[in-house]
């Protein structure tokens, strides 16, 4: 078990979560299309729910195996309790993730949705496109 | 001397990076399909660290959901709307 290995390795995945929050971010606000804006959107929820993962990891040390966080003994008494809780991960997280996971696909489809009519509607989902027209038709009502 | 401890964070740095590729590759390409298919390609990545974080039961509704459903609907998606991204 290298240490040194370890912490470098937990490093560069939560640098690299830093860099997908980063360029995700850039999609959202930087394309002009919508789709790809839903899309660099679903990439950030992602990113997100795999910190809120990264919050309740434990790594157990005494042993150096990494089990399950499964109690497997019928009768535990206050020892085998005791070591279950040092060696397993927190399930809070994992139980809100969860949730979110399907919550956000709720929204990935209402999402859609919208997009759909507005593709319906103006004949286009660039989002510089919609706003000209917009505006012609402000400028037309106006005159 | 590799340990199975090691091998679990080696694996776990590797698909990070492999992830930080593919969004890379999603937020810049024009094609919208080829953009569903890296997006997928990246949940796969973030599929293993899931499973490597001790986290197994996100991973039964993380798959069927951001491998499935998700690229399914864009797909439905892009297919209405148009496959190219246009450039002003």
């Amino acid at each position: 078990m290298d240490i040194e290995l370890i912490k470098f390795m937990f490093m560069l995945t939560t640098i690299s979560l830093y860099f997908n929050v980063a360029i995700s971010l850039y999609g959202v606000v930087s394309k002009t299309n919508l789709v790809k804006k839903l899309i660099a959107l679903t990439i950030f929820q992602d990113t997100v729910n795999m910190f809120t993962i990264l919050i309740g990891y434990k790594l157990w040390r005494p042993g150096l195996l990494l089990q399950p966080p499964v109690l497997t003994d019928l009768s535990p008494t206050s020892e085998t309790l005791r070591e279950f809780v040092e060696r397993s991960v927190d399930p809070l997280p994992q139980a809100f993730v969860l949730t979110a996971v399907v919550i956000g696909l709720a929204v990935t489809l209402f999402l859609t949705t919208i997009i759909l009519h507005v593709s319906y509607h103006f004949k286009t989902v660039n989002v510089d496109e919609i706003g000209r027209s917009k505006r012609v038709y402000i400028h037309e009502e106006a005159v | 001397m590799m340990d199975y401890v090691d091998l679990v964070f080696l694996i776990m740095g590797i698909s990070a990076l492999s992830s930080v590729l593919f969004t890379f590759l999603t937020v810049k390409t024009k094609d919208l399909m080829y953009a569903v298919v890296f997006s997928s390609v990246q949940s796969v990545a973030y599929a293993l660290i899931y499973f490597l974080l001790l986290a197994p039961d996100i991973v039964l509704v993380y798959v069927a959901v951001s491998v499935g459903i998700y690229p399914l609907i864009v797909i439905l998606l892009v297919k209405k709307v148009g496959r190219y991204e246009v450039v002003t």
